[in-house]
């Protein structure tokens, strides 16, 4: 990568510098126009005297020579202008460029980075590096080259204009220069030494604050909150003063000019003044001279801030760069190659050592060689090199001596689409994406989009554009929008296919059970999936209807659920529910928001709810401030039972307090009130058992909820009604199929209610249609809603599904349980035709392999 | 039903008779109310006690090793020990009929104890009592038996 900026720049842009610059030479011609037309204007049109003038051949009066001079003035006017907004877009346009260029450079460096390489760098390191740091070589782009070049040419102009008028006076006028030349530099220097300090630090800031959020659990179970903020706080003093001394330093600098500028005219009054006075300069000529050098100051200044901002952005791009740029990066090709080849025949491990350096984790002399067809268990306790052993059978670590071939090729010498799809890699260290459980699953198909997307009308412009912008900026052009999942290499035709296989590998997996539970806990939305949802949807309704049937007619199972019932109130449901009997398709909508929602706050005034509810409210939280009033704060009562939280209460006491007297209501605030009808829409009256709601106040709700459906209409955008023939999309499956409440009043009713569902849907076969449901289950952040079996599992199915002919498997299914013990039967089975390595740390473990090889220390030992 | 019933009930049970009803309202709303059916359990004989019954409505047998020793209705407290302190249920309670029931649990009482030490004096008392009682009993059966 280019080690400087203008290399940097020069490489990438240079056509477009050259551009730049030729239209701020055009420019010239203009400007200088500009600035003479209303001398001549005033001189000549208005105060001269010699009419008519000729122009052009045309004779003028004086009006009309005016106009003439004046409609050339808008004219070069609006023309000045034009340019100066074309050539700023296309700056703009420019810097954008380079720096999408830059980052895109930076990010694919990452992904050519080796393995060992990230035990350096930190991810909270190189993320500032590839955003913040380098955004300023963006505005500076486009001026590099064409602001010295303007400036520098201006400054010419009028030293040359100086010299011309008197050859001292211009030696006079740039007679500091050498010292501001000499002093300035100096000054810059520490300043930039400390700009790369201060990009250190910052670094440091960062990487620290992603290092505590990783490690919070820690830091909270040791109490070292302490420790960190002290930690981070001294960095953040650090950071404090390096920016103050960078700041004390310009500003030095730009003292130091302003002081040496205005120094020069005590050589031109000197000077001038005695040669005025000698008779050889005309008065004339030296005020024209100290007036040039006036105009000498902007350029001058412009040129000093261009020359501290190249510094400056200079000093980020380098210190950026640097961290990218280690020497054995692999290479370009490897990653861009998308030639594919098939690997078959045994795996050679020749020699492989890897140099532990200092670890004790080194691997030495191993020599291997694995059949297809014949699995081979590799025993080791941790440290023993197994681990490093296995990266480098699956062609993710690079031996420091011997060679990983197949068929006598190099794993060294392929790209990535072939190591990458031939090989299946499932380690110690797993990783599920942010997204949906499809999205992992699916992850290891995903190499090249697999077919083209048609565009029409604007879309194809729109796409034609992007295409365009990634040529120019070298970015791939693949589409992300395009299918990426190849359904050949999992032998699959559809993805419907796709799916059957991945639930067969599941259930392989051991993961089936925990993609029902997952699958019932989906929310599922019909209209995005139509092909794959479709006949779903209506069958869910059904089991929803069967589910009910089955709940009311066994005696043991009555009243365990209460259903969602248009004529009646739902005792464990909060009134929200009740009132509205709907659910919110916006995720904002939480009770807090709901009563300051401007369509339900209309509705709540038109039905009189407003003050029903208001009325309600003030009632719990008096009973609640009544309760707990005197219960003290450290202890969890309150907020195990209340709904108003400990820091909740202290605001509504004071609400009630407030509305004790007369005219009570005359004086509610509107955000008191909006806390009031929300603390009652939160109400379970079976829960709470308050008594707030008397028989009258459930006529009420009762009428207000078909109002409201009526109101708001059905098919709304905003709100699914609880209908019992409709599928809420809003809702997960097991809310659908239920479609109630399990009452709250019953012991364990939920658990009871689980186990008939589980059962009903395996009656009617739904069972794998809920867990194929659970494809679009989201993971959470790096899969942190899943437990350690489940990604596990799924890392072991997204291995398995992309029928690589290597597997490395290592601490996977590796324990002596019976359920593990099982699923090696069964991978042993599915593998039968592959080549499969498999870690383990434990010996009996090992003894069910045919082969196996017993390392320690590295070396292979016998047994 | 509501909370105001339910401390009735509970200002009726002969070990919260001390408390003022502020607390005994409380009490009401940090407990469960539980609907059983016919036939369900409320506990089985053994179990780790963590909840004590009172009955709001309906009735609760009582088995010790799968005999019927008792049968009470409205307002009997029943595995109120557990509440105080480890002890594994001492028999098995089934209800007859729909029964409703205030479920105490031991963890939320003992934390009310706790935030008032007012209410763990008025228990005392009351055990105190019951202690002084059975004690008397037993004296009186004592030299008979000798």
């Amino acid at each position: 990568m280019e080690k400087s900026l203008f290399q940097f720049i020069w490489k990438n842009s240079a056509r477009y510098q050259m551009a730049i610059l030729l239209v701020t030479i055009l420019s010239y011609p203009v400007s200088y126009i500009l600035l003479d037309l209303p001398k001549t204007i005033t001189n000549e049109a208005i105060q001269g005297s010699n009419f008519p003038v000729e122009l052009f051949g045309i004779q003028l009066g004086q009006i009309q020579y005016l106009a003439v001079l004046c409609i050339l003035f808008l004219l070069l006017v609006v023309v000045s202008n034009c340019i100066k907004l074309y050539l700023n877009v296309y700056k703009g346009r420019l810097g954008e460029r380079m720096l999408r260029q830059l980052r895109f450079e930076l990010f694919q460096r990452v992904l050519r980075f080796r393995l060992p390489h990230f035990k350096k760098v930190s991810s909270g390191e190189i993320i500032p590096m590839i955003t913040a740091e380098v955004e300023d070589v963006g505005g500076f782009v486009g001026e590099a080259f064409a602001l010295p070049a303007y400036q520098g040419g201006m400054l010419v102009v009028q030293i040359g204009f100086i010299f011309m008028q008197d050859p001292l006076l211009g030696l006079a006028a740039i007679s500091l220069y050498p010292v501001q030349g000499y002093i300035i530099p100096k000054l810059q220097q520490k300043v930039v030494r400390l700009s790369r300090q201060r990009v250190k630090n910052v670094r440091v800031i960062a990487d620290k604050v992603g290092e505590s959020i990783s490690g919070i659990s820690e830091i909270h179970s040791n109490d070292t909150s302490a420790w960190h903020s002290a930690d981070l706080s001294d960095r953040l003093y650090r950071n404090f003063r390096i920016r103050f001394d960078i700041y004390n330093r310009k500003y030095f600098i730009k003292f130091v000019n302003n002081f040496m500028n205005q120094l020069t005219p005590f050589f031109f009054y000197f000077i001038g003044g005695y040669l005025v006075i000698k008779g050889q300069l005309s008065i004339g000529a030296l005020i024209a001279v100290i007036a040039a050098y006036k105009d000498l100051a902007g350029p001058w200044k412009e040129l000093l801030a261009y020359y501290q901002m190249t510094a400056d952005v200079s000093v980020k791009y380098q210190t950026v760069v640097e961290n990218f740029d280690p020497p054995d990066l692999y290479d370009k090709q490897r990653l861009l190659d998308g030639e594919s080849l098939v690997l078959k025949g045994p795996l050679t491990l020749d020699k492989l050592g890897l140099s532990g350096a200092g670890t004790g984790r080194g691997v030495h002399g191993v020599s291997l060689n694995v059949e297809p067809g014949k699995p081979l268990a590799v025993s080791g306790v941790d440290g023993s090199g197994r681990a490093e052993l296995l990266q480098m059978a699956a062609g993710l670590l690079s031996p420091t001596s011997g060679a990983v071939s197949i068929n006598n090729t190099n794993f060294e010498s392929m790209s990535e689409s072939t190591l990458g799809r031939q090989i299946a890699y499932v380690g110690g260290h797993l990783h599920v994406w942010t997204g949906t459980i499809r999205d992992n699953l699916f992850y290891g198909l995903r190499h090249r989009p697999q077919e083209k997307v048609e565009y029409e009308g604007s879309e194809l412009k729109k796409r034609q554009r992007q295409l365009k912008e990634a040529a120019m900026t070298l970015n791939p052009h693949f589409d992300l929008k395009a299918r990426w999942e190849d359904y050949v290499r999992a032998d699959a035709g559809s993805m419907q296919e796709l799916e059957d296989k991945a639930l067969e590998l599941c259930k392989v997996a051991g993961f089936s059970r925990d993609l029902y539970l997952l699958g019932v806990e989906t929310v599922i939305n019909p209209g995005e999936k139509e092909e794959l949802n479709g006949s779903l949807i209506p069958e869910l309704v059904e089991a929803r209807k069967a589910l009910r049937e089955k709940i009311q007619n066994d005696t043991k199972l009555q009243n365990l659920v209460e259903f969602w019932d248009p004529e009646k109130l739902n005792m464990s449901a909060n009134l929200a529910q009740n009132l509205f009997f709907a659910s919110p398709k916006e995720h904002f909508m939480t009770i807090e928001y709901v009563p300051a929602d401007p369509q339900i706050s209309a509705f709540l005034k038109k039905t009189g709810f407003d003050v029903l509810l208001t009325d309600v409210g003030l009632q719990i939280a008096k009973t609640m401030v009544e309760l707990f009033a005197d219960v003290s704060t450290d202890s969890d009562l309150l907020n195990r039972y209340s709904f108003i939280s400990r820091e909740e209460l202290p605001e509504f006491a004071r609400i009630v307090n407030e509305q004790k007297g007369e005219q009570r209501r005359k004086r509610l605030r509107d955000v008191d009130r909006v806390s009031l009808i929300a603390l009652a829409l939160k109400l379970i009256p079976a829960k709470h058992r308050l008594g707030v709601l008397d028989d009258d106040m459930c006529e009420k709700i009762l009428a207000a909820r078909k109002q409201f459906m009526e109101t708001v209409g059905k098919d709304n955008a905003r709100f699914e009604f609880f209908d019992p023939d409709t599928y809420l999309t809003t809702l997960s499956i097991e809310e659908n199929l239920v479609f109630g409440h399990a009452r709250l009043d019953r012991r364990d009713a939920r658990l009871k209610i689980q186990q008939v569902l589980q059962e009903l849907v395996r009656e009617r076969d739904l069972i794998n249609p809920i867990r194929r449901a659970a494809f679009d289950y989201q993971v959470g952040i790096a899969g942190a809603k899943l437990s350690s079996h489940q990604r596990r599992s799924i890392c072991l199915v997204r291995a398995l599904l992309k029928n690589a002919h290597i597997y490395v498997l290592d601490e996977t299914a590796s324990s002596v349980s019976a359920t593990d013990m099982a699923l090696r039967e069964e991978l042993r089975k599915l593998l039968s035709d592959k080549i499969l390595m498999f870690g383990v740390s434990n010996e009996s473990v090992a003894e069910e392999f045919s082969a196996v090889v017993y390392l320690e220390n590295g070396r292979v030992i016998e047994r | 039903m509501t909370i105001d019933a339910e401390v009735q009930a509970l200002s009726r049970v002969p070990l919260f008779q001390g408390l003022e009803p502020s607390k005994l309202r409380l009490l009401a709303f940090i407990s469960d109310r539980i609907e059983f059916q016919d036939g369900e359990h409320l506990c089985h004989q053994g179990d780790d006690g963590d909840s004590a019954f009172v009955v709001l409505s309906g009735k609760v047998a009582v088995f010790v090793d799968e005999n019927e020793v008792a049968r009470v209705g409205q307002y009997a407290i029943i595995g109120e020990i557990a509440i105080l302190c480890d002890v594994p249920r001492t028999a098995t309670l089934r209800a007859v009929g729909t029964t409703h029931i205030l479920a105490i649990s031991k963890d939320d009482f003992l934390k009310l104890i706790a935030e008032f030490p007012k209410v763990s004096l008025e228990i005392m008392r009351v055990l105190a009592l019951r202690l002084e009682k059975t004690t008397r009993e037993l004296a009186q059966v004592r030299p008979a038996s000798t």
